[in-house]
């Protein structure tokens, strides 16, 4: 049956609609009474004037009088209009409160479906899944770094001190030179330049084997020296 | 009383007030009679044509040369002028006419764009209303001519035509 007059037109326009509309019609027919009254005035006034010019006073005076009557009906039209043109104003204004209300509405809606699908217990519950796993995280953490024994910890410690001052020494520009070693026997004290460890050092090495040889070189010479004076002594015959 | 001062030069042409019988002069003869029928009627603001009462319209009657368009050539001009959709008949006799110098196509978008223009759009307003904005296109619209024009908007469901004891309205979409 429903298919028998196809589809139905749905009516967009609404009673509200139409009671402006209505509104709109009277004002029309108020403007279309003034554009009315405005003519005959006009009219009106030139046949007064034709009226004097022909000398009937009478008449152009009546003629004028009914003239003011109806300029006071078309000043007393004047006020219905704005009164009907201020009824629209009303009604279209109560048309975009009611939109308003309506979005209101639907965002409060909206809203309390949120609501509902975020529940407090389940929120609580959440959080409390996020702490266990931080805290499982930390564990893990502690457990990893644990791994790494006190000397190592220490070496990293001594590594990370080194690179800090060789940035330290580079910052003020200082050439930076190998430490002398700590454990030079003879190193006791502090205050030696290094250049007087040098000359040490070689006198140590290199001055004591030549030392001894040309010590050891006078002794023979002496002995044969004297071995050779003793022989010559003996030529001599001279005895001691 | 009316005035229109864009006269073609064809208007002063004698031949030009005889339907030609050579087809492809005709052609040519009946699109510039179409060309000044409609820019008269939109010099004038008037959209109604009666043929019977054409010929007493200085559009079809040069005084100044003494020569008129039959009844017969007007006929086929209006003809000329539905083939382009600038005209269209008010009667089966063919004999009232309404002169669209907007097709009704363009009618129905220069009052869609003004009622979005002025956010009249989802609102209600009046046939007088509309035709008695001033300085639009549209103002003085024949108010059957506005009808049709807003039955179009009406089939692209883009306004609603309400009918009221007295009077029409209309609410855009």
């Amino acid at each position: 049956m429903g298919n028998l007059f196809g589809k139905k037109k749905v009516s967009r326009v609404t009673e509200h609609d139409k009671a402006v509309l209505q509104v709109k019609q009277q004002r029309d027919k108020v403007k279309q009474y003034q554009q009315r009254v405005e003519a005959k005035l006009e009219g009106d006034r030139q046949l007064a004037k034709k009226l004097l010019l022909s000398g009937q006073r009478d008449r152009a005076k009546l003629l004028l009088k009914k003239k003011r009557y109806q300029e006071s009906l078309l000043e007393r039209t004047e006020g219905q209009l704005e009164n009907l043109e201020r009824l629209i104003q009303d009604l279209e204004y109560a048309q975009v409160e009611l939109k308003v209300v309506e979005g209101l509405k639907f965002g409060n809606d909206a809203l309390k479906k949120l609501n509902d699908v975020l529940d407090i217990d389940e929120i609580e519950r959440i959080l409390e899944e996020t702490n266990e796993g931080a805290e499982k995280q930390q564990e893990i953490n502690a457990l990893l770094s644990g791994n790494l024994s006190v000397e190592d910890l220490e070496d990293v410690e001594r590594e990370y001190n080194e690179l800090l001052e060789m940035e330290e020494a580079e910052k003020n520009g200082e050439l930076k030179l190998p430490d002398v070693p700590p454990n030079e026997p003879f190193m006791q004290s502090r205050d030696v330049s290094p250049k007087e460890i040098k000359k040490e050092k070689h006198l140590d090495y290199c001055g004591l084997l030549p030392l001894s040889c040309y010590l050891l070189v006078r002794y023979l010479f002496l002995t044969t020296q004297f071995e050779g004076i003793k022989n010559s002594l003996k030529i001599l015959n001279v005895t001691d | 009383m009316t005035t229109f001062e864009d006269w073609p030069w064809q208007y002063s042409f004698p031949p030009f007030f005889t339907v030609q019988p050579n087809l492809q002069t005709r052609k040519i003869q009946l699109a510039a009679w179409c060309d000044l029928v409609l820019k008269y009627h939109k010099a004038n603001n008037l959209y109604v044509l009666d043929i019977r009462e054409a010929q007493g319209s200085p559009l079809f009657h040069n005084v100044d040369i003494s020569r008129k368009l039959s009844i017969e050539g007007i006929s086929e001009v209006m003809n000329e002028m539905h083939r382009r959709h600038n005209a269209e008949p008010l009667d089966k006799t063919k004999n009232r006419w309404h002169v669209l110098w907007h097709t009704l196509d363009e009618w129905a978008a220069i009052l869609y764009s003004w009622a979005d223009d002025t956010g009249q759009l989802g609102g209600v307003c009046t046939f007088y209303e509309i035709a008695n904005t001033s300085g639009k296109e549209f103002s003085g619209i024949d108010q059957d001519v506005l009808l049709k024009a807003l039955r179009k908007l009406e089939q692209r469901k883009k306004a609603e035509i309400i009918h009221l004891d007295d009077g029409n309205g209309v609410k855009f979409f």
